[in-house]
């Protein structure tokens, strides 16, 4: 009896795929050669023919191999465009709609102010509606079947989109204005990352971690 | 026996089709495409497989692991509304096509 399982697995290599796939392919490539292997045995081929005929249906190796991670990557690609970015860059766009809305409108936010660069500032009603745009970032990533922290990531991305732009800013405010001293600048800077990414981050993930126990309890 | 750069695009056409009649395996899956064609189209692992996880991923079918009568494991795939969608304006494309070589090509039928 051939392990046809060992063969596929001696030919195949590492494909670059990760191990349980890896293992699924090769159970499942192994499952083929066994039954051509069988059937070529019921037409009367010795053992030795019809291994030799079986081995002749796989093709090239190096090209299976190179064209069942390609099949795979093409896969994974177009899921993390609809799994990741586009529930991700549509939360982003809500947030910054509804924003936008509110300051063209002219509500005024609520300042908590500690001392000259320390000045919390918060839109309260955009931060009531963020846990409904982070529920929606959620639903349509878990809609693509997509689990798991990549969930949070796609609806706490209006904050964490934020949180790169303080990023980016912080090492250019050095160089437009370096007569500041540096304990107020990273003050000002931790205020501005409550105001903008961690209050607005929790909004989010509250609504993502809603979201997700909203649909557990409909099933 | 058709040369592999003309099969390889028929490959998509031919695995819907057979997956139309119902849920088959792989090997199946080759060896009703070979059945079929007259033993003119026998698609190498190399060929079907890739294929196979292609058109899973865009959704046009389903593999399964399902253990047969014979306690053996193996995965079956079936066709998705997805797939079935695709099939009539591929089987259109391909009318067109061989309406089309059959004018220049001066291709006639057998």
């Amino acid at each position: 009896m051939r392990d046809w399982q060992q063969y596929v697995r001696e030919h195949l290599g590492s494909s670059g795929l990760g191990r349980a796939e890896g293992e699924d392919i090769a159970g499942e490539l192994a499952g083929h050669l066994e039954e051509c292997y069988e059937a070529f045995q019921v037409q009367g081929l010795t053992e030795d023919e019809a291994f030799l005929r079986t081995c002749e249906q796989t093709g090239n190796w190096s090209e299976l191999r190179r064209e069942v991670v390609l099949a795979r990557q093409e896969g994974m690609m177009a899921d993390r465009v609809k799994q990741l970015w586009i529930p991700s860059l549509l939360s982003l766009l809500i947030s910054w709609t509804i924003l936008a809305l509110i300051l063209w409108v002219g509500m005024r936010p609520l300042i908590w102010h500690q001392g000259p660069p320390w000045s919390v500032i918060v839109y309260v009603p955009w931060l009531m509606l963020l846990p409904f745009v982070g529920a929606a970032g959620a639903y349509f990533s878990r809609r693509a079947q997509w689990t798991g922290w990549r969930v949070y990531f796609a609806g706490a991305f209006p904050a964490l989109a934020m949180a790169c732009v303080i990023l980016m800013i912080l090492p250019f405010s050095f160089i437009v204005d370096p007569k500041v001293v540096p304990g107020l600048r990273f003050a000002s800077m931790a205020a501005a990352t409550v105001s903008w990414v961690v209050l607005p981050g929790v909004a989010l993930c509250i609504g993502v971690a809603l979201q997700g126990m909203g649909k557990k309890a409909f099933r | 026996m058709i040369r592999t750069e003309f099969k390889r695009g028929t490959a998509e056409l031919a695995v819907l089709s057979v997956l139309e009649e119902g849920p088959l395996h792989g090997y199946e899956i080759g060896r009703r495409i070979e059945e079929q064609s007259g033993g003119k189209l026998r698609y190498t692992l190399a060929a079907l497989y890739p294929l196979l996880y292609r058109m899973e991923k865009r959704g046009w079918l389903r593999g399964d692991w399902e253990t047969g009568e014979t306690g053996k494991r193996r995965r079956c795939y079936r066709l998705l509304a997805q797939g079935r969608k695709v099939l009539k304006p591929m089987r259109a494309e391909w009318a067109d096509l061989f309406r089309a070589m059959r004018r220049v090509g001066k291709v006639r039928h057998a």
